[in-house]
């Protein structure tokens, strides 16, 4: 008997054999190809100016209408429109990380996400794009905390994490200490406007959550490894992400079990709204137990060492009696 | 004569047509099991092949494990009656498979193609007694069900189909799918990345931004396995067509067992020329020469009512399927099982079973087996393992991957059950949380359940998809009050117990409120003074001590020398010698063992806090009877703790 290799069995071992092949890389990742991937997004024309200025809507009526109001109190009647221009392409960061209702805290408030995306839509922004990487699965985060509804009324697309789409940053800066680089995902790197809008909770290693540490949504890869050496970690993702535009949900503060939380009753009120070009001068207003009813002796100011830390890097002011708040 | 000239029997035509259409039904729903809650609201579509199932029915009344749902394989039942193994050719998608199989591999050449000359059709039977090996399968597995071991699973056709795609095919032909789109979206083709998030959004391809591992809905470590299994089956067609349903299939044989005294059948009229092609070319050689001079006749125990003979196989027309006479009950010798043999098999299961038994209760002994079940698994292990069909479908459906079959770490009988492998996964606290529920998903007040029944929304995805109920469905507050396991730190490997590094992710994503991990802050070892060499250290310490001598003689109000300032400021330049540092802690009774803190431990390798088996106290809040929950543990006073260093 003899073997012919026939076209039909050429293509059916070729087949196979590519099957194989896609099979058994699956999604392994490959060596990122080397690219000096940096962030594009503007900072605000008045970021050097207003490094110690930070905007506070107190008490306001709703938590839509608050974080307006901060906005337009920080950047005068113009709002938005300082740092948004036409045709933009604007990207919200908002802590959306745990399948949790509003009412927990663990999230931002949907209406104040919903409320930014439609004052960059008017400023004219060509798109806006809403996302967390966040630390519960995403569908449910997205769903649950009230963001994606909100903000898809509102105009905005939501922008579910693939893996594949982080990009590795060089962390190149002189003022990044510890971290040499890190996956960012693509969108917060192609923005041309990037904004920053954290809720404030207590943490049970960074003492608070506020700004600093939300932009841990825009990383991959392992994290858990900030976690050794936090602040000067989050310092330095600090210099290497720079938000055009930070926003604090202080409208309620988790002041137990952070930053997970999981019960309405560790929730207080918190009646504040505030803003800043600089993360680390919204951050040291906010976690000066003065400010926000932290839990009496939880931390003091200089225990949340990033802020320092942040201002060491040049990126704000760490000294509450320096900043100048305009409510 | 030409052969296959005439046009096929239409109920030919319809059975290939059913045949595929459940084939596609069977692949579709186990793609469609990944979508959480549409699974939950139809539980019974997506378990319809295995509560169908006569092997499943019989197997799981046996080993004490009898659920409601299925009585739904009474119909099957019924069928095999009227209609002898109808099942096999018409309905099993293994069936069904094995024929597309065959149909693409092995067709038959025409004759000097490829310098190849078909001498036998592979029809034809060569081997009659090998297909009594089913019988004595089925009286092995059905003598351990009696023993409460689930093995039928292992051999039944629709837990091998559910099995093998569920947890190996399907996941791995999504993964090429996410593959090629991703190296699509990478070389810039447009419309690659709008694809890519139109199969996430709907499930087709995984979220996999936040978990340490890539692959998902794989089974681990038995997913080769399972796709070579399903392999051979088709591959041995080779040899023999339809080889497992001919000679291995032990719901085959109980179906036709069933169907023996059916009216309906092959009959073979006496103007048979006993030329042999229906017993050539019947696919399961349900055919057999009849005494000396006498027409062939059918065996109706292997027949499949296919209706390929009547049309195409006989040269004469003598084979007409038709209800008449329950012609001979009893088969040709050969057919079926001997006495003798049917008895060695019940004698080896009765043996087995035992040492089956004995084996599991030395494996639970065993300090390396973490006995981690799904939640809502019914307790103790023993009746788990007696209910479950080793189907893999819990693992399927499980949305963080956690639920991976087993080795013999529960015992030999225990292969394949469903454990967790928390390095891959964890028990997701929100699992199958709907949306404008969730302030009922996470029960404000402990004991406060929701008002969903959990039959019908449970908790637990793995329990709406399990056929025999070995994974009971939870409410809510069950489910989170559930205990899997324990977690247990390993100071070896934790960063602040082993390395002095801060870290606590594990107490930060511990879904249980209040955490069941919280810290408290110690005096360690710094590192950056371990790091100084000796003589920096030396001097340290000297300067360290003369400092403290001085100390304590201002409080002995005595006089002592003090440092001088050039040595007050080199003391403090230098790392100091002690730091503080959070430590974190398990508080067992709190803990349900969901295995998200092992899951995000940043410790590479084996992680520094894993889930082992339910460490069970003094207290109160412990136990466990059977087919219960571990009851509510005990909780704690409302409001903070206040440990926030």
């Amino acid at each position: 008997m003899t073997w012919h290799l026939t076209r039909r069995t050429f293509l059916r071992g070729a087949g196979a054999a590519a099957c194989g092949a896609a099979a058994s890389l699956g999604n392994e990742s490959r060596a990122e190809e080397p690219q000096a991937e940096r962030m594009r997004a503007r900072p605000h024309p008045q970021a050097e100016a207003w490094k110690n200025r930070i905007g506070l809507a107190e008490k306001p009526a709703d938590p839509g209408a608050g974080v307006q109001t901060a906005i337009e109190k920080l950047c005068g009647p113009d709002g938005v429109r300082t740092f948004v221009r036409e045709g933009d392409l604007v990207v919200i960061k908002p802590n959306m990380s745990w399948a949790q209702p509003p009412e927990m805290g663990a999230n931002v408030h949907p209406d104040i996400v919903a409320r930014v995306v439609t004052l960059c839509r008017e400023a004219g922004a060509r798109q806006v794009k809403v996302f967390d990487n966040t630390v519960n699965p995403a569908s449910q985060c997205y769903e649950f905390s009230g963001i994606e509804a909100a903000v898809r009324r509102a105009g905005a697309e939501v922008v579910v994490c693939a893996s594949h789409r982080f990009r590795t940053v060089r962390f190149d800066d002189h003022g990044a200490r510890s971290l040499k680089e890190w996956p960012i995902y693509e969108d917060a790197l192609a923005a041309d406007v990037f904004i920053n809008i954290a809720v404030a909770k207590v943490h049970n290693l960074a003492h608070v959550t506020l700004c600093m540490k939300n932009l841990m949504g825009t990383q991959g890869g392992n994290r858990g490894k900030m976690h050794q050496g936090i602040h000067q970690n989050l310092a330095d993702l600090n210099v290497i992400v720079r938000p055009t535009f930070n926003i604090l949900d202080a409208t309620r503060v988790m002041i137990s079990n952070g930053p997970s939380g999981g019960r309405a009753e560790y929730v207080v009120k918190g009646g504040r709204i505030l803003c800043g070009t600089s993360a680390v001068t919204v951050d040291a207003w906010a976690a000066d137990p003065a400010n926000l009813p932290w839990p009496k002796g939880h931390h003091d100011l200089a225990a949340v060492e990033c802020i320092a830390l942040g201002a060491a890097a040049g990126l704000g002011v760490a000294d509450p009696s320096r900043i100048e708040v305009a409510a | 004569m030409p052969e296959s000239k005439k046009r096929p029997h239409p109920l030919h035509i319809a059975r290939v047509t059913v045949q595929l259409l459940l084939l596609a039904l069977f692949l579709g729903l186990l793609l469609w099991t990944v979508r959480g809650a549409a699974v939950s609201a139809h539980p019974w579509l997506a378990r319809l092949f295995l509560v169908s199932d006569p092997l499943v029915l019989v197997g799981a009344a046996l080993a004490g494990a009898f659920a409601t749902a299925l009585l739904a394989a009474l119909a099957v039942v019924g069928l095999s009656l009227l209609a002898p193994r109808a099942y096999c050719g018409w309905i099993c998608p293994l069936g069904t498979l094995q024929d597309v199989a065959d149909k693409l591999l092995f067709r038959r050449r025409p004759a000097g193609y490829g310098g190849q000359v078909r001498r036998r059709d592979r029809s034809a039977n060569p081997a009659p007694r090998l297909r009594q090996v089913k019988y004595g399968l089925l009286v092995l597995v059905l003598i351990l069900a009696l023993f409460g071991i689930g093995a039928y699973g292992w051999f039944d056709p629709i837990s091998i189909m559910t099995r093998s795609f569920g947890t190996a095919l399907v996941p791995i032909a999504q993964d090429a799918g996410k593959t090629a789109l991703v190296a699509a979206e990478k070389a810039g083709t447009p419309g690659a990345a709008g694809a890519y998030d139109w199969a996430r959004a709907h499930r087709l391809i995984s979220d996999d931004a936040n978990f340490k591992e890539g692959g998902r809905w794989a089974a681990t470590r038995w997913g080769w396995t399972f796709v070579a299994l399903l392999l051979a089956v088709l591959l041995v067609q080779a040899y023999q067509k339809r080889f497992w349903c001919r000679n291995l299939c032990p719901l085959g044989a109980l179906l036709g067992l069933v169907g023996s005294a059916s009216p309906l059948r092959p009959r073979v009229s006496s103007a048979c020329v006993r030329c042999n092609k229906c017993r050539e070319q019947c696919k399961m050689g349900a055919f057999e020469p009849g005494a000396e001079g006498t027409a062939y006749r059918s065996i109706v125990q292997e027949c499949i009512l296919c209706y390929a003979c009547e049309r195409s196989m006989c040269p004469v027309g003598a084979i007409h399927i038709g209800v008449g006479r329950p012609a001979p009950v009893r088969p040709a010798a050969g057919a079926c099982p001997s006495r003798r043999a049917f008895l060695g098999s019940a004698a080896v299961g009765a043996v087995l079973g035992p040492a089956l038994l004995l084996d599991r209760r030395s494996r639970e002994k065993e300090e390396s087996n973490p006995m981690l079940r799904p939640p809502g698994a019914l307790k103790p292990d023993g009746d788990f393992q007696a209910a479950c069909v080793r189907c893999g479908a819990c693992m399927r459906v499980c949305p963080t991957n956690a639920l991976h079959p087993s080795g013999i770490e529960n015992g030999i009988a225990g292969l394949w059950t469903p454990t967790f492998v928390f390095n891959i996964g964890y028990c997701d606290y929100t699992c199958n949380a709907q949306a404008g529920k969730t302030g009922e998903d996470r029960p404000a007040t402990p004991g406060q359940s929701p008002a969903a029944t959990p039959r019908r929304s449970p908790a637990n995805l793995c329990a709406t998809v399990c056929p025999t109920g070995a994974i009971a469905p939870l409410a809510r507050s069950e489910k989170n009050e559930w205990q899997i396991g324990t977690a247990v730190f390993d100071r070896n490997r934790c960063l602040p117990w082993a390395r002095g590094e801060e870290c606590l992710v594990c107490e930060e994503q511990c879904p249980v409120t209040p955490r069941a991990i919280s810290h408290r802050t110690a005096e360690v070892a710094n590192n950056a003074w371990l790091k100084m060499p000796d003589d920096r250290r030396n001097r340290y310490e000297q300067l360290e001590a003369k400092r403290e001598e001085d100390l304590s003689a201002i409080a002995r109000r005595a006089t002592a020398e003090s440092l001088t300032p050039a040595e007050e400021a080199e003391l403090d330049a230098m790392p100091p010698k002690m730091r503080s540092l959070a430590l974190p802690y398990v508080l067992r009774d709190w803990c349900i063992g969901c295995g998200v803190c092992e899951n995000v431990c940043p410790v590479d390798g084996r992680s520094g806090i894993r889930v082992e088996r339910l460490q069970v106290g003094a207290a109160p809040s412990g136990g466990g009877g059977k087919g219960k929950g571990p009851g509510p543990r005990a909780r704690r006073g409302r409001g903070s703790r206040g440990g926030q260093p």
